[in-house]
């Protein structure tokens, strides 16, 4: 049996000035060279266990802390964080903030000349680690020169420096595009099973979770609730439902197989490879129900809304961020746009709120050229909501939150009372119109945004990447608002890395690579483009892919989207898979 | 997109190698001495010795030329102050009773009318702007030439401790960030309507000030991030660790400082002693 790396003894804590138990009575014992995997939802308290492994819950926070937590031997509370960074290493959810220093020399060497490494043992581990996240020939860069992926793996890096006996990695794929998400997991994976080291990992992303982890650790609510092998929890559909958890689409399609049929596959498969296996026995026994139509998007007619003629967008330094894009987006389309960082998606989305003009071609609303657009005019036809909706929130309450561009755009006194009343209503914030927008959770400041732009009714709204660091049911909260949007006759542009989302929203999809559009077409279309989406390193969601399993081995086209498309259309014999 | 970055020169030159502490005394004792010297003859070579090495060691001509072009209107008003009105003072240090009048303005125009301007103000005014012109540029000629790894061992040799040299070099690090965060928060409020370009200026400044909301807020929880990753790195701020970037200095280094030092104590003596530096007009 391997060592134990790290004892978490029956602890509980409360931060300071808090009433609740953010860990409550949580005994986990990590094993040196394993792969632990930490699940649960926003709020059951995986990053404080994270800053409980290396002492700074309790020593730097306060609070009140019970019970204990040794790593390799020593008792977090008898010693202080800077020896315990000796024995931990940690890696964050944010790339930007947690590189302190100017060179990726310097970043890595920091920590070691913290703890009085010699400058020899410094400069000779600096590319044994660079070599390790495949960072070789960086050393002089200044991390701002470094993509997403790289900045995380360069953390990995630093941490990876000095030693530590166990690695811990809070969501550090969050933040990241596809291609930076597949850089981390793999980094991690061959940390783990070339080098041995012990890893202790929190990520949403169910699937990779699946693939990589020896064990998962599932907290709910300051509680653990359940510990075992990935094939163990991702296979317990219900209880992870119940904790708002999203599973692997592979362990749902097979989970709703087994629901909706009277034959029951014993094992639900969790990873990919096992799903695809599953298939291939379900097809030797099953029927496909292929005759029953799957919803089709609704045509849209008329002269488009949005209208991109021939852009080309350089840049100053000469970047050719955009070339020959022509694309039309009529009047109540629900469009999705997606491709890596540096595809172009923003610099698109840029052009369309007159945040930058083209070098050539034309962009238009409503048959006028952007050009002739006032910033207001722009603000009452378009709307867009940031990434991060606290950069859109300046105002002490609610109410004047989303009556500030109006008054700003001197609208008479009684439309901004008819029209804020009516925005509060629609998105459900009556009740809180007189509280700081700042003092609500996450996702209603969100709310408060999008009922400041709903104020404006206007025909269009952009949704900027709202799913990236958002927890599944968070991320369902603002997709949900968005179809509430849909549905009031909004034009809504998405843009998002996670595909397996938007399935039950979007209508269309635009892929975009290296400056130009690769491919535009109804969402079942473009899904189920598996060569083209993996040339820009976009993986589609596991129902995809089994459904094209499914597809090759019965000769019939299978352009399922979801695991339940594809579930209500097995129909068993009767036999036991 | 271009993204901003610390300046550093691109020319190789013996003044690259130097360690960091003697371009510290070096800015030091020139600032003490551009800051004592009131003769602006002796002001005015000084800037123009710091401008030729900035030029010769690669600061950027168009540097230069900025910071001259930002701060012209202030020497205009320097010039105009001074030789209008810094009557009083320039009577006391030449100790003389009357001013010569370099030109007059007619009594009938309003307001300024009667106005003179004198000889000895408009030097006095000279005195200033090259005063401040010495304090402006001594601080590229030493800090561009130099990578920010040897500025922080520099700082930490010569005693400053090395808290203070981490925030200098934090500060390197997360200036961009700040900058980019800026810029998001005012397209934000674009993009809800407020055409800037279209305000007055008190409408403009109330606008902008709403900017410092999300701004202080998200560098408050960022500030909170950045504590608990200096935690888990070791950090305390002990100058006591080791460093991979080292000081050492060299024959040229220790040349420097002894003709600084020197360059301190004899400026000091002609100074005071022999009141060479003091004020004195030439015309």
């Amino acid at each position: 049996m391997a060592k134990k790396i790290a004892v978490i003894d029956n602890i509980s804590y409360m931060y300071p000035r808090s009433e609740n138990f953010v860990l409550d009575r949580i005994s986990l014992d990590i094993y040196g060279g394993e792969f632990l995997g930490l699940i649960g939802p926003t709020g059951a308290g995986k990053t404080t266990l994270c800053l409980a492994l290396n002492g700074i819950v309790p020593q730097f926070y306060g609070g009140r802390f019970y019970g204990s937590v040794q790593i390799a031997g020593l008792d977090t509370l008898h010693y202080p964080i800077s020896k315990l960074a000796r024995y931990v290493g940690e890696v964050f959810e944010d790339p930007e903030t947690q590189l302190v220093a100017t060179s990726v020399q310097n970043e890595i060497a920091f920590a070691m000349e913290n703890l009085k490494f010699h400058r020899e043992e410094i400069l000779a581990r600096i590319p044994e680690v660079l070599a390790a996240v495949r960072l070789e020939g960086t050393e002089l860069k200044h991390p701002a020169e470094l993509s997403g992926g790289q900045k995380q793996r360069l953390a990995i890096a630093a941490a990876l420096a000095v030693q530590p006996d166990l690695l811990v990695l809070d969501e550090p794929t969050s933040q990241l595009d596809p291609v930076g998400a597949e850089e981390v997991f793999a980094t991690v994976r061959e940390l783990n099973r070339n080098l041995g080291k012990t890893i202790v990992m929190v990520s949403h992303a169910a699937e990779e979770m699946a693939e990589f982890v020896d064990r998962l650790a599932f907290l709910s609510h300051g509680r653990l609730i359940a510990c075992g092998k990935p094939e163990e929890i991702y296979s317990d559909i219900e209880l992870l439902t119940r904790n708002d958890l999203r599973p692997p689409q592979v362990a749902s399609t097979f989970y709703l197989i087994n629901q909706k049929t009277n034959c029951k596959v014993t094992d639900v498969p969790v990873r990919l490879d096992e799903g695809k296996n599953a298939i291939v026995k379900i097809a030797k026994m099953a029927e496909f129900d292929l005759s029953s139509p799957l919803p089709e998007p609704p045509k849209y007619s008329g002269s488009p809304l949005f209208s991109v003629k021939d852009l080309k967008y350089v840049y100053h330094d000469g970047t050719e961020a955009l070339r020959n894009i022509s694309l039309d987006i009529c009047e109540g389309e629900y469009v999705l746009i997606i491709g890596q960082n540096g595809a172009g998606k923003s610099t698109l989305v840029k052009h369309f709120l007159h945040l930058l003009s083209p070098t050539s071609g034309t962009v238009t609303v409503a048959g006028k050229d952007l050009e002739k657009y006032t910033v207001g005019d722009l603000a009452r036809r378009i709307g867009y909501i940031a990434q991060n909706p606290d950069y859109q929130i300046f105002n002490a309450t609610v109410e004047e939150e989303i009556s500030f561009a109006l008054k700003n755009l001197e609208f008479p006194a009684e439309i901004v009372k008819e029209r804020t009343e009516f925005s509060l209503e629609s998105m459900g914030l009556t009740q809180f119109r007189n509280r700081h927008p700042l003092s609500l959770p996450k996702g209603d400041r969100a709310r408060v945004v999008i009922a400041a732009i709903l104020a404006m009714e206007p025909e269009i709204i952009i949704f900027d990447e709202p799913t990236t660091g958002q927890d599944y049911r968070g991320a369902r909260y603002i997709l949900d608002l968005s179809r509430q949007l849909h549905k009031m006759g909004k034009t809504v542009i998405v843009i998002t890395h996670h595909l397996y989302l938007m399935p039950e929203y979007a209508e269309r999809v635009i892929v975009m690579g290296k400056g130009t559009i690769l491919m535009d077409g109804p969402i079942r279309d473009v899904y189920h483009q598996t060569e083209l989406l993996g040339s820009t390193f976009l993986t589609p969601p596991q129902a995809v892919l089994l459904s094209q399993e499914l597809g090759k081995l019965n000769g019939h086209l299978c352009p399922f989207l979801t695991p339940e498309e594809l579930s209500d259309r097995v129909v068993i014999k009767e036999r036991q898979v | 997109m271009a993204m901003m970055k610390f300046q550093t020169v691109e020319r190789d030159s013996f003044f690259t190698k130097l360690d960091f502490r003697p371009k510290l005394l070096m800015m030091t004792v020139i600032s003490i001495v551009a800051f004592v010297w009131e003769n602006p003859i002796m002001e005015a070579t000084l800037a123009i010795l710091i401008i030729v090495s900035c030029l010769l060691v690669g600061v950027r001509w168009g540097y230069i030329r900025t910071v001259l072009l930002i701060m012209s209107p202030f020497y205009v008003i320097l010039l105009l102050t001074h030789g209008f009105f810094n009557v009083d003072q320039v009577k006391t240090v030449l100790g003389i009773q009357q001013l010569k009048p370099m030109f007059a303005i007619p009594k009938n125009w309003w307001l300024i009318g009667g106005g003179t301007m004198s000889w000895e103000g408009f030097f006095y005014g000279i005195n200033i702007i090259f005063k401040t012109l010495c304090l402006t540029l001594i601080i590229p000629l030493g800090i561009f030439t130099t990578e920010v790894d040897n500025m922080i061992v520099g700082m930490v040799r010569s005693r400053i401790p090395y808290k203070i040299a981490f925030i200098f070099s934090s500060t390197l690090r997360f200036f961009p960030l700040l900058f980019q965060e800026i810029q998001n928060i005012i397209e934000a409020q674009r993009l809800r309507g407020l055409a800037m370009e279209k305000m007055g200026p008190v409408k403009r400044v109330r606008v902008y000030s709403k900017v410092a909301i999300p701004l202080i807020l998200g560098a408050m929880v960022k500030s909170q991030q950045l504590e608990v990753v200096l935690q888990s790195k070791a950090f305390s701020g002990d100058s006591d660790r080791t460093y991979i970037h080292q000081s050492i200095l060299r024959w040229l280094d220790w040349v420097l400082i002894v003709f600084f030092l020197v360059f301190f104590v004899v400026s000091l003596v002609l100074y005071i002693w022999f009141g060479i530096g003091r004020f004195f007009s030439p015309v």
